[in-house]
């Protein structure tokens, strides 16, 4: 499992499953604003998407940390 | 030993470290969201938001205690260190009590799943209970006799486990948002079905249920090389996918347009699709009904997801067996609990008196939880929740505690939002974010006093048992019942450091301690 878990095949793996995070993310809060709008049955929602794209943020900048000088 | 042990410590990778914190964490939500929708009902996903802002606090308070203390005993170290031995030992005490219910709960959770599958239905607990309390019986003592064995499952297979598992989780997740998910449906299902303040509240406290197992985190932390840099990168990963998922599921349950037409409920009404998940019939298999109602999806999701969770659920209740061994070993050794607690087994070298011990008092909460007949399931919760509770808040306050009587041992992270005080001469912080957290598990501890008719008496009754337990022992060895034995803290963090491979921090510290005068005792 380390020798795979350390290859450049596995972080970059991690960033494609990031950008499907927030493609997911952004697909659930710009249907919220449209549908649900500043309502409060939208804010446990909202979290989620931000969640989403919060956790593919984190993995882009594991990744530049990663291959940083 | 030492050796074997110093082989075990660099033997769990990164991805080790995660995977054996998603195997026990993760599962819970397999457990949490049909028995959070039968009562917080439209209000559901709110309660998991509420329980799960807590649980990323008490997820951080976690990370920066495992990565600065990084002993297996988790809470029960923590708070004994930072508050003393009284409340050291009723942390552990209510640890033990969630790690025999977690063998119960999951146990029982295993066979709800498995009764999903068409040619396994028979196992069902509402048609019939006496095979349904037969066979968890024999899972139980089937953990019981591998633990004694000293069988255990491999770091490599809860990898492969929690790996397919986060795979098969965002599946759903995906074809669920993708073609299930209608917001106006959320919208309705929220304004509907709101419940009242007593029902949001018993919700609240048992979402929390599915934020569970952070004491892996510490287990993973003491077998982990290099544990002050790779804990706090895991525990983060995993504390937002185990959030993510929560808010997920509880999400696309409300706002879900099933595949298949929901069925009459029992007194034969129309209901929406989140009743029929929290319904008592589906509670202990919601995600594996939730996963085959999605569109294209849900055929195949139908096949593998209850197998899926059965696996995960028996892991995790294993994890219950072993972690409790654990926990009485380490709280016999610093004279909390009787030394009975520490003899192995002689052939097998396994804490054998430890595992029949509390896999006997799991087999003893699961005869009351089938007395309770449809309630069985959500008795086991309402103890799950209070044990859970009770702990956590008595480590936000070691934290704390720790922050001001220990501020030299270096913490390679650290909660955020700190306020920099002076306190003996040395420079502290205040974790801000520790006092909403402990705020935020005080109130979920009430919650579950309030709500949880026999929780609030078995419970504190739980405590009260130990306490007696702790003062009969420590009179007849001649100890301190309210005070601490005295102990080298300085030195035994070096030790700590030292077998951690932390090298760097243990000079540190001890240049620290050097510069104030203190010498501690060289390693050994």
């Amino acid at each position: 499992m380390t020798p795979f878990v350390r290859s450049e095949g596995y972080a970059r793996s991690k960033l494609v499953t990031g950008v499907l995070f927030a493609v997911l993310g952004v697909t659930i809060l710009v249907r919220l604003a449209t549908t649900v709008g500043l309502r409060f049955e939208g804010i446990p929602g909202y979290v989620l998407g931000i969640a989403l794209v919060g956790l593919c943020v984190a993995r882009f900048r594991a990744f530049a940390k990663r291959s940083g000088p | 030993m030492a050796e074997k042990q110093e082989q075990l410590r660099r033997s769990v990778t990164p991805w080790g470290s995660y995977s054996w914190g998603y195997a026990d964490v993760g599962a819970d939500i397999f457990v949490a969201l049909g028995l959070v929708f039968g009562a917080a009902a439209g209000a559901t996903n709110v309660a998991f938001l509420f329980a799960g802002l807590v649980y990323v606090c008490v997820g951080l308070a976690y990370t920066e205690l495992a990565a600065a203390y990084p002993v297996a005993g988790g809470g029960q170290y923590f708070v004994m260190r930072g508050l003393g031995d009284l409340p050291g030992f009723l942390a552990g005490w209510a640890v033990l009590l969630d790690f025999t219910i977690d063998i119960t709960l999951f146990a029982w959770g295993c066979v709800g799943y498995l009764s999903h599958l068409p040619m396994l239905s028979g196992l069902d607990a509402g048609n019939h209970p006496f095979l349904h309390f037969w066979v968890i019986f024999a899972l139980i003592a089937g953990l019981a006799i591998l633990n004694i064995r000293g069988v255990r499952e491999s770091t490599a297979f809860n990898g492969a486990i929690s790996a397919f598992d986060v795979v098969s989780e965002l599946s759903i997740v995906f074809f669920g948002f993708l073609f299930a998910f209608r917001p106006e449906l959320l919208v309705h299902a929220m304004q509907t079905g709101w419940p009242t303040s007593f029902a949001f509240m018993n919700g609240i406290s048992l979402a929390i249920i599915s934020f569970v197992g952070l004491e892996s985190i510490s287990h993973a932390a003491e077998e982990t090389s290099r544990p002050a840099s790779i804990v706090p990168r895991t525990s983060v990963a995993l504390i937002l996918t185990i959030l993510i998922f929560a808010l997920a599921y509880s999400n696309l349950a409300l706002g879900m347009q099933p595949a298949n037409p929901v069925p009459l409920d029992a007194a034969g009404h129309a209901q929406q699709f989140w009743q029929f998940l929290g319904a008592v019939q589906n509670q202990d298999k919601a995600v594996a009904v939730l996963a085959s109602n999605i569109p294209l999806f849900g055929s195949l999701a139908a096949l593998y997801v209850p197998i899926l969770g059965a696996t995960l659920l028996l892991i995790s209740s294993n994890s219950g067996v072993f972690g409790s061994s654990r926990i009485a070993y380490s709280m016999s050794q610093f004279r909390l609990l009787p030394s009975l607690f520490e003899k192995v087994h002689k052939k097998f070298k396994t804490p054998v008196i430890s595992i029949v011990t509390f896999c006997g008092l799991a087999v003893i909460e699961l005869i009351f939880a089938a007395a309770q007949g449809d309630k069985g399931y959500e008795f086991l919760g309402d103890l799950y929740a209070f044990g859970a509770a009770a702990s956590y808040t008595l480590v936000f306050i070691a934290l704390i505690a720790l922050r001001l009587r220990d501020p030299l041992t270096p913490r390679s992270f650290k909660i955020p939002g700190n306020i920099k005080v002076r306190y003996n001469g040395e420079d502290c912080e205040i974790p801000l974010l520790g006092i909403v957290g402990f705020v935020g598990i005080f109130m979920i501890l009430i919650f579950v006093l309030l709500t949880h008719q026999i929780g609030r008496i078995a419970g504190p009754s739980w405590l009260v048992i130990g306490f007696l337990i702790y003062v009969v022992y420590r009179r007849r060895k001649g100890l301190p019942v309210f005070g601490s034995q005295k102990r080298d803290w300085s030195s035994d963090q070096i030790k700590i450091l030292r077998a951690a491979g932390e090298l760097e921090l243990m000079d540190e510290l001890t240049e620290k301690l050097k510069a104030r005068g203190k010498t501690p005792a060289g390693p050994s």
